[in-house]
């Protein structure tokens, strides 16, 4: 039985093709000037005070941290860190954007005790 | 090159640091642990390729290595961050 989902959101035709460029699924004006974190593939992390960005996703930080991560390193983001200023970070690479503040560490939820 | 008309035009966009930064120095950081510092020819439209007249790729302290190079094509694939007037870990 194939689902098909029909309906189709959004994909009506419009007069102007002008309209039809692609929208961005995340609106990063509302994190213009502010403190964001990204994480690379490959690894790398890196915040800096977004100061542009094109639907593309490459973003211009500035005042940017790059943490990087050692096998050692795990999540210590103490470790090898440094200033880079002013960047431009290519969107084929970014797989997260968060806000700074808006994130914590917390203790693994998935270590299970093991009673020995 | 027409403007695109983004939600937010005053802003800078991130092609336009690049091309302010051709003729100038400018420090590439890939995905993987390599590093690369050097003049910035050109690039194109995807960022996809850059020219450089590159002064040496570093590779991360572990082994470091430098190694200067007259003038290359990097393949923007794996290019992660641009460093406009970076000079690497160590000058």
């Amino acid at each position: 039985a194939s689902g098909g989902g029909g309906g189709g959101g959004g994909a009506g035709k419009m007069a102007d093709k002008e309209k039809k460029k692609k929208e961005s699924i995340l609106d990063l004006s509302k994190y213009i000037d502010k403190t964001i974190r990204v994480k690379f593939q490959g690894g790398r992390e890196a915040s800096g005070v977004l100061k542009g960005f094109d639907p593309l996703l490459n973003l211009v930080l500035d005042g940017t941290i790059e943490y990087m991560r050692d096998p050692d390193d795990q999540y210590k983001l103490t470790e090898d860190t440094r200033q880079l200023g002013l960047v431009v970070c290519r969107g084929t690479s970014v797989v997260l954007i968060c806000p700074q503040d808006g994130m914590e560490a917390i203790p693994n939820p998935f270590i299970q005790q093991q009673d020995g | 090159m027409a403007a695109n008309a983004t939600t937010n035009p005053s802003q800078l966009l991130p092609l336009e640091l690049v091309d302010k930064c051709i003729g100038s120095r400018i420090h590439i950081v890939m995905k993987s642990d390599k590093e690369i510092v050097g003049t910035l020819l050109g690039f194109d439209d995807f960022v996809s390729i850059l020219w450089w007249k590159c002064l040496r790729p570093e590779i991360t302290p572990e082994g470091r290595r430098i190694t200067k190079l007259d003038q290359i094509l990097l393949n923007g694939n794996n290019i992660t961050m641009l460093v406009p007037g970076g000079e690497g870990p160590e000058v």
